[in-house]
């Protein structure tokens, strides 16, 4: 489906998320391997991509499959799924129009090697099936040159098991939003690249800088699920290395509305006495917790993780109320790109300039529940520069790009420089870009660097 | 039809044979579904409590506790199963499935244990709870918690739909032998009839043309025989103790 003025040429895939009609015995087996693969990965054999030799075939085989797809003489598609639609939908939003401002204006630069960049969307709405089912899609009918941007940590450890499964294709994954640790470490690192700092570097500066501060007893507010844990298990360690444990914890389930009470998760914390609260989680629920917590009298210290979704969050506890001040001045975000307020940053220039030129929106076809896009956004910034970085590393791929060699255009980055003063380098044992947290709070209602802990929670 | 008073207690009396059967088989169905049933539940729990824990050892032994999760999040999917939960060697909570927190029973459990038990959570629940250790108990537990409402539930169905079939099959039996009980009866009937004929008036023409003489069962060699009886005793009147009202 064209979609004129928005990506060159993106194409939108169905909602439905049924089972495809088409191919039908390998879908079956790609999912069956889904359900097998993660829990006996490590009986599948060593090797990194496209180097294994798991179905028996050769390695010219191998390589002649892997020639020319998704990639023809005047395009290159690369596959989506991510949230467009439920509570999380400001995710998929937000890193789509950044990674397509960037993308357009590489495609009005006569693309790569004259190809076309285009997109081939799915909604999975951050759920884990419907963004198996999407993957398998994405693979197997519409053959792209590789995956980019996924959203969330219950989608991407539920896909990772398929990239291993299909890993004579040397289908790859490109910088998913997610921080979590099965995408960075064995038996599946080695089938994703990663921009951001992951979730272990984000919680281990939350609570270094809370402890700093004589804030010890950090208890963490987390959904329940793969992204939660990842969140969860980075606290703990992060708080074992200073010899403390979890203070306590509270849950909630994916997909949980602004709108759901979360006094009961409130009540729960209250119990154990925090110094301070991590949350593990996205925005609405996030904001949900921290407007509840207020509410109900507990005034500690709210830490977020980048992947909440700063702007929405913030969104959600400011519109339509006069005293959102006291709903926001304990607000701590972790964010993993420099502040698009930063002017002085070349990256965020651009970014802010492409961003005005292209204003991307989001297809109307993925449109199931409105939406209203912040002209800039921590989540737009990143897909911006996971854009940026992909560009360069398919220009690296030369004039006839193949899967095969992306693992070794990769590896050539080398101290890049995407324009926010620190280096981005990849090597075999080093598969994630960008290593540096940022901390910010709110003031003004707008999301600003935090430079001292102390002087703003002591 | 007096003839038919003849068959009211056979009829009675199947209708009281199949009550019986349907009574002891659905007795019996209750009793077997209800064990199997139950059993089967709780074998299914502990199997996927084994496949968890097989499962997770490497997951483990990695501290890869995302994928712990991840792995636990889809047997959530499983139907009856509520709430699942991986603990330490050491008691600590890895991966669980509790919404807004774990409940303080579960806390305050004894988390090595891997007997079958029952428990009552307030606000979710009652749950059979089994268990299965994470290389032979080393490295963990994982505990797996049933929702018994849902597996009452289920053996109620099951039972209800085995009972109806029952039910069903009684009332199609009955009837059925209602049906054969009046078709034996009827020829009964009109032999009645062409004797009480007989006994009014034996000399009548149209007595040796009725239908019930051509009959080749039981019916019609009684009626011939009483034709002829009937006949050979022309000029004596009336047979003694037949009056017209029969």
């Amino acid at each position: 489906m064209s979609m004129e003025g928005s990506f060159g040429q993106d194409s939108v895939g169905s909602e439905d998320w049924g089972p495809p009609v088409t191919r039908k015995s390998l879908m079956r087996g790609g999912l069956a391997a889904l359900l097998v693969a993660p829990w006996t990965a490590s009986s599948l054999g060593a090797g990194g991509a496209g180097g294994g030799q798991e179905s028996g075939d050769s390695e010219a085989e191998a390589q002649g499959r892997t020639q020319g797809a998704g990639a023809t003489g005047d395009e290159i598609v690369l596959g989506v799924s991510a949230a467009f639609s439920g509570p999380s939908r400001g995710l998929g939003a937000e890193l789509y129009r950044g990674a397509t401002a960037y993308f357009n204006h590489v495609n009005d630069n006569g693309g790569i090697e004259g190809r076309r960049l285009t997109l081939k969307l799915y909604d999975d709405g951050y759920q884990p099936d419907p963004c198996v089912q999407n993957t398998m899609r994405l693979m197997l009918e519409d053959k792209v040159f590789l995956l980019f941007g996924y959203v969330g940590t219950p989608t991407v450890t539920r896909v990772l098991p398929i990239l291993k499964k299909f890993q004579n294709e040397s289908i790859f994954l490109f910088f998913p939003f997610t921080g979590a640790q099965p995408q960075r470490e064995p038996p599946y690192g080695d089938f994703a690249f990663n921009l951001r700092a992951s979730y272990n570097q984000e919680t281990a500066g939350l609570v270094d800088n809370l402890v700093r501060i004589g804030k010890r007893r950090i208890a963490v507010f987390y959904q329940i699920d793969a992204y939660g844990r990842s969140g969860w298990a980075g606290v703990r360690a992060a708080l074992a290395k200073h010899g403390e444990k979890l203070a306590g914890e509270a849950t909630y389930s994916r997909g949980e509305k602004f709108t759901g009470s979360m006094r009961k998760q409130v009540e729960i914390l209250q119990g154990v006495s925090p110094d301070a609260v991590i949350c593990v989680g996205a925005y609405a629920a996030c904001a949900g917790f921290a407007r509840d917590a207020v509410d109900l009298g507990l005034n500690v210290p709210i830490a977020n993780l980048s992947f909440v979704g700063s702007e929405n969050l913030l969104k959600l506890l400011v519109e339509g109320r006069l005293d959102s001040e006291k709903y926001t001045r304990l607000l701590i975000n972790s964010q993993v790109v420099p502040s698009y307020e930063d002017t002085s940053i070349p990256a965020v220039r651009e970014y802010r300039e492409l961003m005005a030129r292209h204003d991307p929106k989001v297809p109307e076809e993925l449109i199931q529940e409105e939406y209203t896009p912040f002209p800039h956004s921590f989540g737009s910034l990143e897909g911006f520069l996971n854009a940026k970085l992909l560009a360069e590393i398919l220009r690296r791929l030369g004039p006839n790009p193949d899967r095969a060699g992306l693992e070794e255009a990769v590896f050539s980055i080398r101290d890049f420089d995407l324009g926010i003063s620190e280096q981005v380098s990849f090597g075999p044992d080093r598969r994630q870009g960008l290593q540096r947290v940022y901390h910010t709070v709110v003031d003004n209602g707008r999301f600003v660097p935090l430079d001292d802990w102390g002087a703003r929670f002591a | 039809m007096r003839i038919r008073r003849l068959f009211k207690w056979t009829r009675f009396g199947i209708f009281a044979v199949f009550g019986v059967i349907v009574l002891s088989t659905s007795v019996l169905c209750i009793y077997t579904v209800d064990t199997e049933l139950s059993a089967e539940y709780e074998i299914n729990a502990q199997n996927i409590a084994k496949t968890i824990a097989d499962s997770s050892a490497g997951i483990l032994l990695n501290q890869n506790l995302a994928t712990l999760q991840s792995l636990v999040d889809q047997f959530l999917a499983v139907q009856g199963i509520r709430y699942i939960y991986i603990t330490s060697e050491t008691g600590e909570f890895l991966a669980h499935t509790f919404v807004p927190g774990i409940p303080e029973e579960i806390l305050a459990s004894d988390h090595s244990s891997t007997e079958p038990v029952e428990r009552s959570l307030p606000g979710m629940g009652d749950f059979i709870e089994v268990g299965s250790p994470i290389l032979a108990g080393v490295a963990g537990t994982v505990h797996v918690g049933m929702d018994l409402d849902v597996v009452a539930l289920k053996i109620q169905r099951a039972i209800g739909q085995q009972v109806y079939l029952i039910c069903v099959i009684l009332v199609l039996g009955v009837l059925t032998s209602i049906w054969f009980v009046n078709l034996a009866a009827k020829p009964l009937a009109e032999l009645l009839a062409y004797a009480v004929d007989l006994a009014r008036d034996g000399e009548r023409d149209d007595l040796a043309e009725r239908e019930i003489l051509a009959r080749d069962d039981e019916a019609g060699h009684l009626a011939r025989l009483f034709l002829h009886v009937a006949r050979q005793g022309t000029g004596r009147g009336s047979a003694p103790g037949v009056t017209s009202q029969e």
